[in-house]
């Protein structure tokens, strides 16, 4: 029995102490700091105050921002990679499937950078705008709009949405649908009853990553947003690398961090609702 | 849970479902070709066959998952070739029970129900589901969850499903297959009892011949695609019509020979040896073709006094009722003998190296044609 | 023949190069937007054949970290740094002072160099993050050689902290083409109004708040680095008014003022002179109200790693000819007299890069207290955030 704990907190060593040092050392590092006071060339100065986060107001339209653009792009992402994730994994033949799939992923093997700048020139003045003038449909605005800014949301997370509800849909037992036909249901019926409830756990949890991650997000609303869509990660780069107010930035991170424990908290209580009760998120 | 398709109230004639020479191809692979096929109203029919022979394909063009490459499939004298699976008035319980692991007990039930337009109301839906779940014996299970049912409480859930629905046709797509043989024995006499009261007609796919042996009244044996032989397990058991059917019905000893002569319903077959086995062909057969004397191991007696073939015993198997031996012939080789418990009391046992001697009924053997 | 073959590669060169430049606003502004700035290049590593001969030598160490800004070098220079000296150049190029501020003040940088900007040393020098200069281990500079005005900076208290190295101002370019037979400006009040009147939509202001803050107290004519609490509450005004009329904020304008979808932008002499290359019809404007006038100094960090490697790397760049070297990469001035002397005639006369006596006068160096000032920062965050 010994040996056996032994081993177990062998194989658990790694994981323990990468989690230790990168998780839970910065974020004490981080709270620590939130309550500690901005030297005078910046950086911080141990003390003891509420004030940081009693200025969290000054950031509020930075959350604000983010706190409409992440569910907005989180749901942008979810109506496209629905049908995406749904045609891959029920409809597209298993060799088309896999060309797909990389197809899916190509765009991952470049820096979002690179493919940001694509968009910049693409919603830009001399790109799509031009083609609208060219139609004779008038002239528009699109880049460093927060449409823009959306765009580049939904292009660059919805791989992180499509492969959760991929996954649930290609797992999802084919013949219960077959089954659902069978006792009377048409095919949209069948979708709704039996698809759509089963691949919730792949939904939730696509929309928890893409959410998650966009409440931190700040390069694509810096690049296509052109400054002015400022998220709170931007007010976080801002605060630790321009205004070297360390303290203020901590509590800003300790913010974002209860906002998205929430998150977290809020998904668990809706996978386990799908999930019926059960430990596991997983249905089959 | 009365049906109110009483057959007595509805055309006799019409069988409630039939495939007219339908094949279903996938490619160039052949799942099923020139089927041909009439379901009585109210039987239970089997399909038998091991895997690959057919039969799954066929259930499906019944259920509409697959309609046929060529032919026809009639429902109740309408063809229904093109009727997708929602649209006909069949139900299916599905080989690993295909219950919808995000619903109640309760709820799975209910599915065929709710999916009627106009659909029923709640009340009618909860006394239907209520009455399913009493007739599979499964009262008071209804709020459970799918994973908190044993493999056997499934199954009577997927069973309820279908049959609260009240289809003309149930279809069993081996349903029994993921059940550990005593329940089995038991769902077996439950299904069979079941489609006595509920008079529904009932098809049932299986690649267990046992199965099809005891609750069927008729199999219809299949074999690459093909219908070999349709008739009830009696039938089947006393006139295979060839060697497979033999094969696949009951056990069988096979002693391969040649015609020596046939006539007037008496065929003679020369086995190994030139031993002659004389019997009735189900098929004529030319005299000097091969053929195979097939007898069952309960047609052949074993005695001590010299009467019969000389074998020796080689080994021995309690089975209770009976005790099943297998013995060597110095030309027909091993074959085996099942005696009963008091034939075994009137000789005395056999132990394997004793010598005996073999023989049956004049005439018991049946001549079939090589496949 | 030898001539014409000389002149073509000498333009040839000069193409490639400029072709080289206009790629580093991207990799700047991805600094700045990334919070990275930690693009870092072995250079010495190009010329491997030559790393042991810093074991002969054995005097300065294998290598030199150098904190700078991008594509502020030419990497011929420093290869042949690393040649003679057996020492190879590591880079790490930033986005703004106040990154380089952050990462040093954060520790641990191992940085030999800092390239720092004029306002930012007084910081570094009051945190103890810089040390004084020995002079006598740097021959190459010659404090006579450097107008006052721009190497004063350098020196705190009568110790040398910084060398000088590359000057510039801050106007604005404007696209005269867009303006419509208009005048072309000559003020910060004509930058504001026309951002809010005829070029709405079509303006940038900086992603910096030294510039964009300044910039905009010049609307009211205060000074350049005010940090009056009601004069930049009219700054901020005007900058959250202007806000809806901007078509960025950002400090990667190039693209945009090349694609045509800005008309007008806060901008950099070296900027400049590279949109005008390629758009005659972009104008520099020196606003007459003042602006930013700015020089960069190499610093050496108290706590370098390899001191003796960067007061050999100071005193090799600070060599003449290899001064002329990097103006003829970066385009910048380098306020070296010497190295004046070596530039063509056209060169000292582009009044963009050396800018009449009358508009110089009207501007200011960026005080220190911008860098550091909250109220600054946090008027930065309110107007990118509104």
């Amino acid at each position: 029995m010994q040996r056996q704990g032994l081993r177990t907190w062998l194989f658990l060593a790694p994981a323990g102490a990468w989690f230790l040092c990168m998780l839970v050392l910065p974020l004490i590092v981080v709270f620590v700091f939130a309550f500690g006071e901005r030297g005078a060339a910046g950086g911080y100065v141990p003390a003891f105050t509420f004030e940081n986060f009693a200025n969290l107001g000054a950031r509020w339209t930075a959350f604000q921002n983010t706190m409409i653009l992440a569910p907005v792009g989180t749901l942008a992402c979810l109506l496209i990679a629905y049908p995406l994730a749904y045609f891959l994994a029920l409809r597209a033949s298993v060799r088309w499937r896999t060309l797909l799939l990389i197809l899916v992923i190509v765009p991952f093997w470049t820096s979002i950078l690179i493919r940001s700048y694509a968009w910049i020139y693409l919603l830009g003045g001399q790109g799509i705008p031009s083609l609208v003038k060219a139609m004779g449909l008038g002239s528009i605005r699109l880049i460093n709009t927060p449409f823009s800014v959306l765009v580049g949301i939904v292009y660059g997370y919805l791989p992180l949405m499509v492969f959760p509800i991929y996954v649930a849909l290609e797992r999802l037992d084919k013949r219960l649908l077959e089954a659902s036909s069978d006792l009377g249901s048409p095919p949209w019926r069948s979708f709704l009853q039996v698809t759509l409830p089963l691949s919730m756990p792949g939904v939730a949890t696509g929309c928890m990553l893409v959410f998650i991650l966009l409440m931190g997000e700040f390069l694509i609303p810096a690049l296509l947003g052109g400054g002015k869509v400022f998220f709170i990660g931007n007010a976080l780069v801002d605060l630790f690398l321009q205004s070297r107010n360390w303290p203020f930035g901590a509590a800003v991170a300790v913010a974002l961090v209860l906002v998205m424990l929430v998150t977290v908290a809020a998904y668990l209580r809706f996978t386990r609702r799908w999930a019926g009760g059960r430990d596991d998120v997983s249905l089959m | 849970m009365e049906s109110n398709l009483n057959p007595a109230t509805e055309a006799r004639e019409t069988p409630i479902a039939e495939l007219r020479d339908a094949s279903k191809h996938y490619g160039a692979v052949v799942a099923a070709q020139g089927l041909n096929l009439s379901i009585r109203r109210g039987e239970f029919l089997s399909f038998l066959g091991p895997s690959g022979c057919g039969k799954t394909t066929a259930l499906r063009m019944l259920a509409g998952f697959e309609s046929p490459t060529s032919g026809d499939v009639l429902l109740d004298g309408q063809r229904v070739n093109d009727v997708p699976p929602h649209q006909r008035p069949v139900n299916m319980v599905f080989q690993h029970y295909a219950l919808f692991p995000h619903l109640t007990v309760a709820q799975n039930i209910a599915y065929g129900l709710r999916q009627r337009r106009p659909r029923p109301v709640e009340a009618e839906i909860s006394r239907a589901v209520e009455q399913a779940l009493e007739t599979v014996r499964l009262p008071g299970f209804g709020p459970r969850r799918i994973w908190e049912m044993s493999g056997g409480q499934q199954q009577r859930v997927a069973l309820a499903r279908a049959i609260v629905n009240q289809p003309k046709i149930l279809l069993l797509d081996e349903p029994m297959a993921a059940l550990d043989k005593k329940l089995r024995r038991d769902m077996q006499i439950e299904l069979q009892s079941l489609q006595r009261s509920l008079g529904i007609t009932f098809i049932l796919v299986t690649h267990d011949q046992e199965e099809a042996l005891s609750m069927s009244d008729r199999i219809c044996i299949m074999r690459g695609g093909r219908i070999v032989q349709v008739g009830s397990p009696r039938d089947l058991y006393d006139r295979p019509a060839s060697r497979y059917v033999a094969d696949f019905v009951g056990k069988s000893n096979f002693f391969p020979g040649q015609i020596a002569s046939s006539a007037a319903g008496r065929t003679t077959l020369a086995a190994a040896g030139g031993l002659m086995i004389a019997g009735t062909a189900p098929v004529e057969i030319a005299a000097g073709r091969t053929a195979t004397a097939s007898l069952r191991p309960e047609q052949i007696a074993l005695h001590r006094r010299a009467e019969g073939l000389p074998v020796t015993v080689v080994n021995r198997i309690f089975l209770g009722e009976h005790t099943e031996y297998l013995v060597r012939h110095t030309n027909l080789g091993e074959f085996l003998v099942l005696v009963s418990r008091q034939a075994e009391a009137a000789e005395g046992g056999f132990e394997p190296g004793d010598p005996a001697h073999a023989s049956w009924p004049e005439g018991a053997a049946l001549i079939l044609a090589d496949d | 023949m030898t001539d014409r073959k000389d002149f073509l590669t000498r333009e040839k060169f000069m193409e490639e190069l400029y072709r080289y430049k206009k790629g580093s606003v991207t990799r700047r502004h991805f600094l700045g937007v990334t919070g990275l700035g930690l693009a870092t290049s072995v250079l010495g590593s190009a010329v491997p054949g030559l790393r042991g001969a810093a074991f002969a030598q054995g005097s300065i160490g294998d290598r030199v970290v150098l904190a700078t800004w991008p594509n502020y070098h030419d990497p011929a220079n420093f290869e042949a740094f690393t040649a003679a000296t057996g020492a190879a150049v590591d880079m790490n190029v930033f986005g703004s002072n106040e990154e380089m501020l952050a990462k040093l003040q954060a520790g641990g940088s191992g940085w030999d160099i800092v390239v720092a900007t004029n306002y930012a040393i007084p910081t570094y020098v009051e945190t103890g993050l810089i040390e004084p200069l020995d002079l006598s281990r740097i021959p190459n500079f010659d404090p006579s050689a450097y107008d006052p005005r721009f190497a004063s900076p350098g020196v705190i208290e009568g110790k040398t902290y910084g060398i000088p190295r590359n000057l510039g101002t801050t106007g604005y370019c404007i696209n005269t083409a867009d303006l419509e037979g208009g005048a072309t400006p000559t003020t910060w009040k004509e930058y504001w109004d026309l951002t809010r009147g005829a070029l709405s939509g079509r303006v940038i202001v900086h992603d910096y708040q030294l510039t964009a803050i300044g910039n905009a107290l010049k609307y009211f004519g205060y000074s350049f680095n005010s940090v009056d609490p009601a004069e930049l509450a009219e700054a901020e005004k005007l900058l959250i008014e202007a806000k809806p009329h901007l078509f960025a904020i950002t400090s990667d304008y190039q693209p945009s003022m090349r694609s045509g979808d800005a008309a007008m932008s806060m901008c950099w002499t070296g900027d400049a002179v590279q949109l005008q290359r390629d758009i005659p019809e972009i104008a520099y404007v020196l606003g007459k109200e003042g602006g930013e006038l700015w020089s960069d100094f190499f610093t050496v960090p108290a706590s370098a790693p390899h001191k003796d490697a960067a007061y050999a790397l100071i005193n090799f760049l600070l060599d003449p000819q290899i001064g002329a070297k990097e103006q003829a990469f970066h385009g910048y001035p380098t306020g070296d007299s010497r190295v004046d002397a070596l530039m063509p005639e056209e060169v000292l006369k582009d009044p963009v890069l050396y800018p009449a006596a009358e508009l110089l006068s009207a501007l200011e160096f960026g005080a220190a207290v911008t860098l550091t000032d909250p109220t600054r920062a946090e008027i930065m965050a309110r107007f990118k955030a509104a």
